[in-house]
């Protein structure tokens, strides 16, 4: 009995110096899926951004000299346990970060209404760009149709009007992720005259796209584009080796472009693309003090294999970008423990020029972008990036989307998207 | 001792025949509603409301259709999850085609679109059974699932191929959208459950509830006995998806508030299934039994780890909460086999009798 009544009392303690604590830190959940059919792809990605918050607490006890409570909610990629995540951190949360577009459509519309920025860095809504009407949704620093849009422009050699009369397979997971980039493909096709055919692979196919491939063969398209996740990458990259399609033809999304599924086929996979908006740089000051802080203490849950890759490190450019946000907003607002409120204003205020992105040790690992109210993606353009057999390299020089193409239809979309959900207040001041 | 019956006398048949026989079951039932009605709601948080109170109810009424099916009349489905997304998407187009509709009459009807989808691919029934239908309901799963995918006209041609749930109010009040409150969405489904379970439970002990049993105990001794095999399965699958149905309207509609094609897929249509196995095939409590098992447990076991202070990684307790599960329902089903609303029944017994067992 005795030691029943220690134990309570200890317990009531611990959850009494917890709530004390919740007062002086800032509390930034991740909706992280670490299990589950995508955790391969989520894991790395996660670790990046975990890793680096560790790092701000660990060097500069925080940002502002308050510590960050980057908990993690683990949602397994399901869109329940995802609504089940943020009902349960919205209380304090100055930020959700939903990493899932199911997740994400799901949050969207409760934004408004409990006022959390969701920051959904390349994923996510494409529309979601259009600050006046999303107030509250960030995708930074690129979105879907700008990585569309980079593709073509890589393809057509500067511009899409060099793919005239050429024929331009989308692989796609059938999915709203997959779907996204489809309208701004189809308006592309149609003004500049190339072929555009896209190839659904369903969820329950990721992992056998012979049908998909046999279509690729018959149609023999000249570049192929894929939309991939998870198990779909590393199904589509072998079925591409074993159907001896070029290489050189074959680019993918950010997102298809994982160190692991094509370490699988190494050699084979060589001159496989990537569009990236970010780069790994191994020998970056972020990545010497992420190493020096983190890694060194023990406290990185990632292999070395894991940090030198393209994931880990965009994910150490996520939250960079998260706690570029928070310091803004605590200058701007001159208190240090910031409001959800208060935060969004700083993600609206993100300016990241070259001489910042070299003060913070970042140079070369995310282009120089601003955002401002109205545009809350900012368009930074990326990278190519070439699977070499080993690694990634960059292959490209630095790429921007067409944004006089992407602008309209975001601004379309967005007005759809408040029409469908009247009413739906909009901020028109930006 | 609180199952004492002695006194209650039955003085006539009506009375012997009577839902609560025994009077404590009624105050019993009782506790439960004035909870469910008044206490609950007053006291949830909104975090409450939206992983617990909510999906219960609407799992539990998605278990109690397919209970129908596969615990009174027989039938295995497997297509639970595609029938319920019919339920969703009829009434997304009903909603968006009229948008003056009430969505009380909405949900109500978009029921019945499900049940005109379940009676045809309840056709079957009649010449396969057993693992052969179970194939059978396969099918309309994956044939579902591909139709909310490729008929655009489904999710008005929206890119994202995403259905989202638009505001709604009845009576003037939000239920359905970003700007509805938990606690109305709460009432709303309430209402509609409490409804859909009492003719449910008038219906099982009535005339058609004893033919679905002949025909599921041994249907050419039905047929002999001169029950229509045919009425009888496919009134089964009507009614079946037909509540299969308003449950998936209101799990979009009054719960998730967007849905994408594969949020209905096998693996929706197995977690209903699990609901009505573990509770128990052939009663209306086990689906809440089963309900509260798989779908608040987890939660509740969830938010453990917080409340006592211990520092475990999300991921770990998520891999912790999957095995407690998981024992759980192995134990409970090596405990008893028929689920937990008989395990209830043999508690029951036992306190009926209390203290001379036999």
């Amino acid at each position: 009995m005795k030691n029943l009544t220690k134990l309570a009392l200890a317990g009531a303690i611990a959850a009494v110096t917890a709530t004390a604590s919740m007062a002086q830190e800032l509390y930034t959940p991740n909706l992280s899926y670490r299990t589950g059919p995508f955790a391969a792809t989520g894991i790395p990605l996660m670790n990046g951004q975990r890793d680096y918050m560790l790092m701000l607490n660990a060097r500069d006890g925080g940002i502002g000299g308050v510590p960050v409570n980057f908990e993690e909610c683990e949602t397994g990629y399901s869109t329940e346990k995802g609504v089940e995540c943020y009902e349960r951190t919205k209380g304090q949360a100055i930020v959700t970060q939903p990493w899932s577009t199911g997740i994400t459509l799901q949050v969207l519309p409760l934004t408004n209404v409990d006022e959390i920025p969701i920051l959904a860095p390349g994923y996510g809504f494409s529309p979601m760009s259009d600050g006046k009407v999303f107030q509250w949704a960030f995708n930074m620093p690129a979105g879907y149709w700008d990585a569309a849009s980079m593709i073509l422009n890589e393809l057509g050699g500067g511009t899409p009007a060099g793919l005239a009369g050429k024929k331009i397979g989308f692989l796609h997971l059938d999915h709203p992720y997959g779907k996204e980039p489809i309208p701004f493909f189809e308006n592309m096709a149609a003004e500049h005259g190339f072929e555009f055919l896209p190839i659904p692979v369903g969820l329950s196919e990721m992992q056998n796209q012979s049908a998909q491939w046999l279509q690729i063969r018959r149609e023999r398209p000249d570049y192929v584009v894929m939309w991939g996740w998870g198990a779909m990458n590393a199904g589509a990259i072998t079925e591409a080796v074993k159907t001896r399609y070029p290489m050189d033809q074959f680019i993918g999304v950010w997102w298809s472009g994982h160190d692991a599924d094509l370490a699988q086929v190494g050699a084979d996979g060589a001159g496989y693309r990537s569009i990236s908006w970010s780069q790994p740089q191994n020998d970056s000051g972020v990545m010497q003090a992420v190493n020096e802080h983190v890694v060194s203490a023990g406290d990185s849950l990632a292999s070395d294999e894991e940090r030198s890759g393209v994931f880990y490190q965009r994910g150490v450019v996520m939250s960079m970008m998260l706690a570029e946000a928070i310091g803004n907003a605590q200058a701007e607002f001159g208190v240090s423990e910031i409001s959800a409120s208060q935060l969004r204003w700083g993600l609206e205020n993100i300016n990241l020029t070259a001489d910042r992105l070299a003060e913070l040790g970042a140079t070369g690992m995310v282009s120089p972008f601003s955002t401002s109210c109205s545009n809350h993606t900012g368009h930074a353009g990326g990278w190519m990036l070439q699977w070499d057999g080993e690694k990634f390299v960059q292959a490209s020089d630095h790429l921007t989307s067409d944004m006089d193409a992407i602008k309209p239809l975001i601004a379309a979309a967005a007005a759809d998207y408040a029409a469908a959900n009247a009413p739906w207040p909009t901020n028109d001041d930006c | 001792m609180l199952y004492r019956i002695a006194g209650q006398f039955k003085t006539s048949y009506q009375k012997d025949q009577a839902l609560f026989p025994v009077q404590q079951d009624a105050w019993l039932l009782g506790i439960i509603l004035l909870f469910a009605w008044l206490i609950l709601p007053l006291t949830a948080s909104e975090f409450v409301f939206q992983t617990l109170l909510i999906p219960v109810l609407i799992y539990a009424l998605a278990a109690t259709g397919l209970n129908i099916l596969t615990g009174y009349a027989g039938q295995l489905s497997l297509g639970t999850g595609a029938f319920m997304g019919v339920g969703a998407y009829a009434c997304y187009k009903m909603v968006t085609i009229f948008p003056d509709l009430n969505l009380f009459i909405a949900v109500l009807l978009s029921g019945t679109f499900s049940a005109m989808v379940g009676v045809a691919f309840g056709l079957p029934s009649l010449r396969i059974k057993g693992f052969y239908l179970a194939i059978a309901t396969l099918a309309a799963q994956f044939f579902l699932i591909w139709l909310f995918e490729k008929w655009a006209w489904l999710y008005n041609y929206n890119a994202s191929g995403a259905i989202q749930v638009p505001n709604l109010d009845v009576f003037g009040i939000a239920v359905a959208g970003p700007l509805a409150t938990s606690m109305a969405q709460y009432y709303f489904i309430l209402i509609v459950v409490t409804l859909i379970t009492v003719l449910v439970i008038n219906l099982t002990r009535g005339n058609q509830g004893r033919i679905w049993k002949a025909t599921r105990d041994m249907d050419i001794a039905a047929e002999l006995i001169g029950i229509n095999l045919l009425k009888s399965k496919l009134m089964a699958f009507a009614v079946s998806s037909y509540i299969v149905g308003v449950a998936g309207a209101m799990f979009v509609f009054l719960w998730r508030g967007a849905a994408e094609p594969n949020l209905f897929d096998i693996e929706l249509s197995f977690r209903v299934l699990f609901i009505a196995i573990i509770g128990g095939l052939g009663s209306i409590l086990g689906n809440w039994l089963g309900a509260i098992l798989i779908v608040a447990l987890p939660v509740i076991l969830n938010t453990v780890p917080g409340v006592v202070g211990l520092e475990i990684k999300s991921a770990t307790v998520e891999h912790i909460n999957v095995m407690i599960i998981g024992a759980l329902i192995i134990f409970f089903l090596i405990v008893e086999p028929h689920g937990l609303a008989r395990l209830w029944a043999l508690i029951r017994e036992k306190l009926l009798i209390w203290p001379f067992p036999h």
